[in-house]
């Protein structure tokens, strides 16, 4: 095994490890940094595949806009109710269960490969993803994509004041 | 087992880990972020798919669902807000409207 | 030329007219639609018989209809119009018009005036098909329809619940006889292909005989012609029947209805004639109706029911003539009968009438005075029934009389015996109704004397025709008349001396009757009364009609009654059908209530259904992907 094989399998490890430390952190301060952690680790991996662009934003957007904004909403909350000292509700067993099946099920698609999976083991997009030609080709080709998508975040942000706004008539 | 499958492996797994988050935590911001834990595990499997193919569009298809993402959690928050404005608890136990 | 289709239709159209327009059109449409169509009808009726006359041809022929074509035959409504169905129909629609007439002044004050003729229209028309018929079929159409009318008017005061049950006793009664009809006619049409009746005798007057047993076929037959024609033991309908209003008794219990099963055999006398034990079995059972209803009309005190035995007597008479093989003898008989007993009771009515509803001759007496005519055209009428030369009646009765005692095919000296000796009873009781009602001093109350008045001159006029009826009918020679179609029976050689003898005897026995009940009842009901209580068991018994009622109700209508409740209703329908229904009902909630504990409220539970749902698909696209 060779240092980048290496590399992606602790990486890998990590997001796991975020993973599990997730279900199982009583407060959700803990439960949140959990997932900062897992989230790292996953750029982590797709640094090592070479696709830079995705990594940074995984860092820039996901682990600093949305867990950000998430952090900030458990800060203002009080959490400590009921959630707090009975962290699982009386679903625990049937859901690992299901969540187990569902993981083999899909486990043993993968692997049985043939048609379900089409997977090209050593194929490798190589150099397309570095951050000067990702870059280009994505303002020349998809920029149209780009423009909808900050309409998108224009809903978002009206939905969400309407929401607060509505919420606050709701109770005056 | 090769890289391309170690990654399925995991996408999959931060699947399931977010989908047991979701039945079985209490919480609801608990359960909002083990759905972004879930949402990662598919973006993963398709980044690994992305990168084996010469072209970028897979790679632009993760950016925008990191647009998508932020866009929800941004509503989705203020909502679980408003919720445990009204009922003064982030039980999702105690949310049992729709018993019957 | 569609005569005779015209016959049969115009009071089907008197049963349209009446029934859909009638209750708003006022009592003159009704009586002037109900009476005038069904006399329309006779002219056309005479018309026919002229033409029939006129002509070479044995009957006149017509097809009114294509019911069905099954196969390669086909089944139709034809009319055939011989001598039979022109002395049938005449009968028809003569004394039917004349009851038409007589019910305007008896049902004036009726409250159902245009029901009433409207049923009454609606009988005409199913007689007319009955005895205008070709074949079975329709003939069968007719014998329903005359039955159906029956019920409708035996229970036309249907609010009172005893009448109601008349109608229905009738009319069930008539159904266990129909049933035999059916399995006759089911097997004439298996063996011969043809339900029309004169292929039918033809085919058993032919060399060869048809492939089937004349006398099963004959048997079959005459079970219809019991129920329709109340003979033991499907008579108990007919005395009930006099529930309803007097003219309908007259016309349909007395004058015609009741005459369509000595009308089917004698219009199958080609089986009749090569069906020994048949006929045999027709003789026993007509004489014995005749004997016993004549025994039970001694005793009736209820002045229609006295009326209603001696039809069931008559009937027997007819039908012992049709036994012994006297076919046309037998019909001269139902002419005459007609006459005679629609007269006696119309009479009847009119008493009925003058006593403002009083039908107990216990409280009668002395109306000879009071009502003369209605009493002349009884006492005329009664002397027919009886056997008085030269009216009607002796003529028919006492060739019935020679028959039975000299005929080849069944007569005999003890059925002479027997019907003899009904005639003397008839004698007897009919002049014992005929003094009680008008010759003994008066038993009425006196508010009922008070109140007694002549019928109406609709009433009387009718009452007089049908009593000079009575008088020269029997002037015309029938079963002559009829001789073509109904070969006469055949009296043997060796008794030809007698029939003399036998009429003097006849007349003296009718005269003995006459005597008998002028000497009874001649000042009053003392000495009837006391007789009655030197031999009580047997007045019990007469009185109760030999309980054959209730024989029938402890043999059929219980155990029936039985099982409705307790096996149809409450096993069949409450435990089977209820219980299947309720209990599926119940499983049905059942089920929805445990279904329904799926849906607890609580969020993640839905989720996780909803993730073994995907699985499940999972598996199965992989399994078969």
């Amino acid at each position: 095994m060779n240092g980048g094989t290496l590399l992606t399998v602790l990486f890998c490890a990590g997001a796991l490890t975020g993973g599990v430390l997730m279900l199982i952190a009583r407060h959700p301060m803990r439960v949140a940094l959990a997932l900062i952690g897992a989230m790292l680790s996953l750029a982590g991996v797709y640094a090592t595949l070479g696709v830079h662009v995705i990594a940074v934003f995984q860092v820039l957007i996901y682990v600093g806009a949305v867990m950000v904004f998430m952090v900030y909403v458990i800060m203002l909350l009080d959490v400590r109710d009921p959630s707090f000292l009975h962290r699982y509700g009386g679903t625990l067993l049937p859901g690992v269960a299901v969540a187990a099946l569902l993981a083999a099920g899909l486990a043993a698609a993968v692997s049985g490969g043939g048609a379900a999976v089409a997977l090209d083991a050593g194929a490798d997009g190589g150099a397309a993803f570095l951050v000067q030609p990702f870059s280009a080709g994505f303002l020349r080709e998809y920029w149209l994509h780009f423009e909808l998508t900050s309409v998108l975040l224009l809903a978002a942000v009206v939905a969400a004041v309407a929401v607060i706004r509505g919420g606050r008539r709701n109770d005056g | 087992m090769d890289r391309a499958q170690l990654l399925l492996m995991t996408g999959i797994a931060l699947f399931a880990i977010g989908l047991a988050g979701v039945i079985v935590r209490r919480n609801a911001l608990v359960m909002l972020m083990c759905m972004e834990l879930m949402l990662n595990g598919v973006i993963l499997t398709l980044v690994t798919f992305a990168q084996q193919t010469a072209t970028i569009a897979g790679a632009v298809l993760v950016l925008l669902i990191f647009v998508v993402a932020a866009s929800e959690i941004g509503i989705a928050i203020p909502i679980v807000l408003l919720l445990s404005r009204q009922r003064r608890s982030l039980d999702v136990e105690t949310y049992g409207e729709l018993k019957g | 030329m569609n005569l005779l289709t015209l016959i049969v239709l115009l009071p089907l159209a008197g049963f349209l007219l009446n029934g859909i327009v009638g209750p708003r059109a006022g009592r003159s449409f009704v009586s002037v639609v109900g009476c005038g169509l069904p006399i329309l009808a006779f002219l056309a009726a005479v018309r026919c018989f002229l033409q029939l006359q006129g002509s070479d041809a044995a009957a006149l022929l017509e097809t009114a209809y294509t019911w069905a074509s099954i196969g390669g035959t086909s089944f139709d409504i034809g009319f055939y119009f011989d001598r039979l169905s022109a002395v049938m129909t005449l009968i028809v629609t003569g004394v039917g018009s004349l009851i038409h007439v007589y019910s305007i002044g008896y049902m004036k004050d009726d409250a159902s005036y245009a029901r009433y003729f409207a049923y009454l229209n609606l009988f005409l028309f199913f007689m007319l098909l009955l005895v205008l018929g070709r074949s079975l079929l329709t003939t069968f159409v007719g014998w329903e329809g005359v039955g159906l009318a029956s019920y409708l008017l035996i229970g036309f005061w249907f609010e009172d619940p005893e009448k109601a049950a008349a109608g229905k006793k009738a009319f069930i009664t008539n159904r266990v006889g129909d049933a035999g009809f059916l399995l006759g006619m089911f097997l004439l049409y298996h063996t011969l292909g043809t339900l029309d009746m004169d292929r039918i005798n033809e085919a058993f007057n032919s060399p060869v005989l048809p492939a089937v047993s004349a006398s099963l076929v004959g048997v079959l037959l005459f079970i219809g012609a019991m129920g329709k024609s109340a003979q033991i033991p499907l008579h108990v309908w007919l005395p009930d029947a006099m529930a309803g209003p007097t003219p309908v008794s007259a016309l349909i219990h007395a004058a015609t209805m009741v005459t369509a099963g000595v009308y089917l055999v004698a219009r199958l006398n080609g089986i009749y004639a090569h069906a020994p034990e048949a006929s045999q079995l027709i003789t026993v059972l007509g004489a014995a109706t005749a004997f016993f209803a004549a025994t039970v009309a001694i005793v009736q005190t209820d002045i229609k029911k006295v009326l209603a035995y001696s039809t069931l007597s008559q009937l027997g008479f007819m039908f012992v003539a049709l036994g012994v093989g006297a076919y046309g003898v037998a019909v001269f008989h139902l002419y005459t009968h007609a006459f005679f007993k629609a007269c006696l009771f119309l009479g009847a009515g009119s008493v009925i009438h003058a006593m403002s509803g009083e039908q107990d001759i216990r409280r009668m007496g002395g109306l000879a005075r009071k009502i003369p005519v209605t009493f002349v055209t009884f006492a005329v009428a009664t002397a027919a029934i009886a056997g008085i030369p030269p009216l009607a009646g002796f003529f028919s009765k006492d060739e019935i009389l020679w028959f039975a005692f000299s005929s080849e095919t069944g007569g005999s000296t003890l059925l002479w015996l027997v019907m003899s000796f009904t005639a003397l009873m008839t004698a007897f009781y009919m002049f014992r109704l005929l003094w009680v009602t008008f010759l003994t001093p008066s038993r009425m109350t006196h508010e009922a004397e008070h109140h007694v008045h002549e019928s109406p001159f609709s009433m009387t006029g009718v009452l007089v025709v049908l009593a000079i009826l009575s008088a020269i009918g029997g002037f015309i020679s029938i079963p002559h008349f009829l001789e073509p179609l109904l070969p006469l029976a055949r009296a043997q050689e060796s008794l030809e001396h007698y029939e003399k003898p036998l009429i003097v005897l006849s007349v003296l026995l009718a005269a003995a009757g006459l005597a008998g009940a002028a000497f009874v009842y001649r000042g009053g009901l003392a000495r009837a009364d006391a007789l009655a209580a030197r031999w009580p068991r047997l007045h019990r018994l007469l009185s109760g009609k030999y309980y054959v009622d209730e024989l029938y109700d402890a043999v059929l209508n219980r155990p029936l009654n039985w099982i409705s409740d307790r096996v149809f209703l409450g096993l069949g329908d409450r435990f089977l059908i209820d219980g299947t229904l309720n209990g599926l009902a119940a499983t049905a909630q059942r089920a929805a209530g445990r279904l329904s504990r799926v849906e607890t409220g609580n969020l993640q539970f839905y989720v996780a259904l909803a993730v073994i749902g995907i699985v499940a698909c999972l598996g199965w696209v992989l399994r078969h992907g």
